[in-house]
């Protein structure tokens, strides 16, 4: 039954539709698995074990009925603990919401679970979604499963969906991204993890920290489980206004195997030549299997990105503190306190400067556009960094001292800025064994491409594949 | 009205101050541990305040549909 764990989401539905498993089976090695590391790794918050395996025992009499199957039928979902779960707590990794029970499911549970999905339980997450280290004061803080040794971070603030999937205790999971919150730690996990295009998939039921920086996104072990999920999960929603109308493709057919003819744009100022060495090698090494699969590169240069820090700072501290505002002055002291500092940060910032931050996030995204008329995709390391311990604020970046926080957001935050599409994709190990992620950045709402660029370049590397050394 | 010079550096007191101003009465623990983020952003709103931005509508606009 171990096997079953490191299964992917797509040959978990394959396998439950032949009847060569059950979903019994697979939600079983599941939750046995939880029940055996998780008390170290600390992904999860909540465990829906009965629920799980109420769905899963009516996922198996569907398909004993010989019903039409969904795409993730009978396949074990861990959904970030900020979105809703009816008649399940939803703390958002807080104290404040630590025992909140909404009356509705998040949209994009709802079509995970319509698709099949079975929801195994709520993960753990930088408290509130503000952090990019992935701490929880409150919940403890997930220990990155690529070190047994030493307690790494994995990355925030969907600290737990990393750690989970990495570790083989869900198929795949939700994350959710305002700075780099799927990216991050799908980097520091060695996952495959997509921010879509902001407005591609629903955000009504997910609690917010910056209404217009907030993209929901996957976390698998694939990008072909990452096209399964976003098809799942992807379109407009009455209940959301920013969502598009316009329509899904089929990301998973669109995983053709071919990138011949694509041009790549190498981003190589404020990313690539900032980046640690073994960042800045996995990518540039990344992108010479890319050529020899038939795609050509160039460098690229984007003028407006310094200016990304100064537009999210602006649009992400007002945001939150109007979110806050309220519990901040009621509540205050059930925060931790450095995601009560952030928060407080936004009453420094004016109505004005918000709108400042809100223009100047015009200039970032025509000049992402203006670059992708040129070329079909950019690439970039995720990060300068590999996974820190927990608690170190500086990291040594080729001899230089540099701080933690800053580095994790660096390159990921401007493509929340301009809302292109980005996933990140393993693309390498460092001497210790700790993964090395890529971005590749679309245009907007072209995930297949993005996706199909990915699937390929997995389909003749193994980054991806490797298990964390966790002895089971 | 004289033209604005650079802001002086932002000391604990004044942020103190600015925080009464809103509402929240904050110890000295959180006034140290608020005042080197408050800096940085300020810093960062002074970087805004140089991009020129004539003509640049803000991504937030209304939309009717």
């Amino acid at each position: 039954m171990t096997d079953l764990v490191w299964k992917s989401m797509g040959e978990l539905a394959r396998l439950v539709a032949t009847k060569a498993v059950t979903p019994v089976e697979v939600v079983q090695a599941h939750l046995d698995r939880i029940g055996a590391l998780d008390g170290t790794i600390k992904s999860y918050i909540t465990v829906m074990g009965d629920s799980a395996r109420a769905a899963a025992r009516a996922a198996e009499a569907r398909v004993n009925a010989r019903e039409t199957l969904g795409p993730l039928h009978g396949v074990p979902i861990g959904l970030k603990d900020l979105y809703c779960t009816k008649g399940v707590k939803t703390t958002g990794g807080s104290r404040i919401l630590g025992n909140w029970m909404p009356t509705e499911d998040a949209t994009v549970v709802t079509r995970l679970a319509d698709a099949g999905g079975i929801m195994l339980g709520k993960l753990n997450m930088h408290e509130f979604a503000y952090g990019p280290e992935g701490l929880n004061a409150h919940y403890g803080t997930p220990w990155n499963p690529w070190d047994r040794n030493t307690h790494r971070i994995c990355g925030g603030s969907s600290s737990g969906s990393g750690a989970a999937v990495a570790a083989g205790l869900c198929a795949g999971a939700l994350g959710s991204d305002t700075g780099g919150s799927i990216r991050i730690p799908s980097s520091l996990c060695g996952l495959t993890g997509l921010k879509p295009t902001y407005g591609r998939v629903s955000r009504a039921g997910a609690l917010p920290l910056a209404w217009s920086l907030d993209h929901v996104g996957p976390m698998c072990r694939s990008a072909a489980d990452c096209a399964l999920m976003l098809g799942a999960m992807a379109g407009y929603d009455p209940r959301d206004p920013s969502t598009s109308v316009l329509p899904v493709p089929d990301y998973a057919a669109a995983l053709t195997g071919q990138v011949t003819g694509l041009r790549i744009g190498l981003l190589g100022r404020f990313f690539l030549e900032s980046a640690g060495a073994p960042q800045r090698q996995a990518t540039e090494q990344a992108v010479k299997t890319l050529e020899g699969l038939g795609a050509s590169v160039r460098e690229i240069t984007l003028e407006q990105m310094k200016h990304a820090a100064a537009a999210s700072a602006a649009v992400i501290s007002a945001e939150s503190y109007a979110y806050h505002e309220p519990w901040l002055r009621t509540r205050a002291t059930e925060y931790g306190p450095d995601v009560r500092e952030r928060l407080l940060v936004g009453a420094f910032v004016s109505g004005s400067e918000y709108l400042k931050g809100q223009r100047v996030r015009r200039l970032i995204r025509d000049e992402v556009d203006r670059v992708l008329g040129d070329v079909d995709v950019l690439i970039a390391p995720t990060l300068p960094i590999a996974a820190v311990p927990v608690g170190a604020r500086e990291v040594d970046i080729d001899g230089k001292p540099q701080p933690v926080r800053p580095s994790l957001v660096r390159y990921t935050r401007p493509f929340n800025v301009s809302g292109h599409p980005v996933a990140s994709v393993p693309c390498g190990f460092t001497v210790d064994g700790l993964p090395i992620g890529m971005q590749v950045i679309g245009r907007t709402f072209d995930e297949a491409t993005v996706l199909r660029l990915a699937d390929a370049y997995q389909r003749v590397t193994d980054w991806h594949t490797r298990r964390p050394p966790l002895g089971v | 009205m004289s033209e604005p010079g650079p802001a002086p550096p932002l000391t604990k007191e004044t942020l103190r101050v600015l925080a009464q101003a809103q509402g929240f009465a904050l110890t000295d623990a959180e006034l140290d541990g608020l005042l080197p983020l408050v800096r940085a952003v300020r810093t960062m709103m002074d970087e805004l305040a140089a991009v020129p931005l004539e003509d640049v509508e803000p991504t937030a606009l209304y939309h009717m549909l």
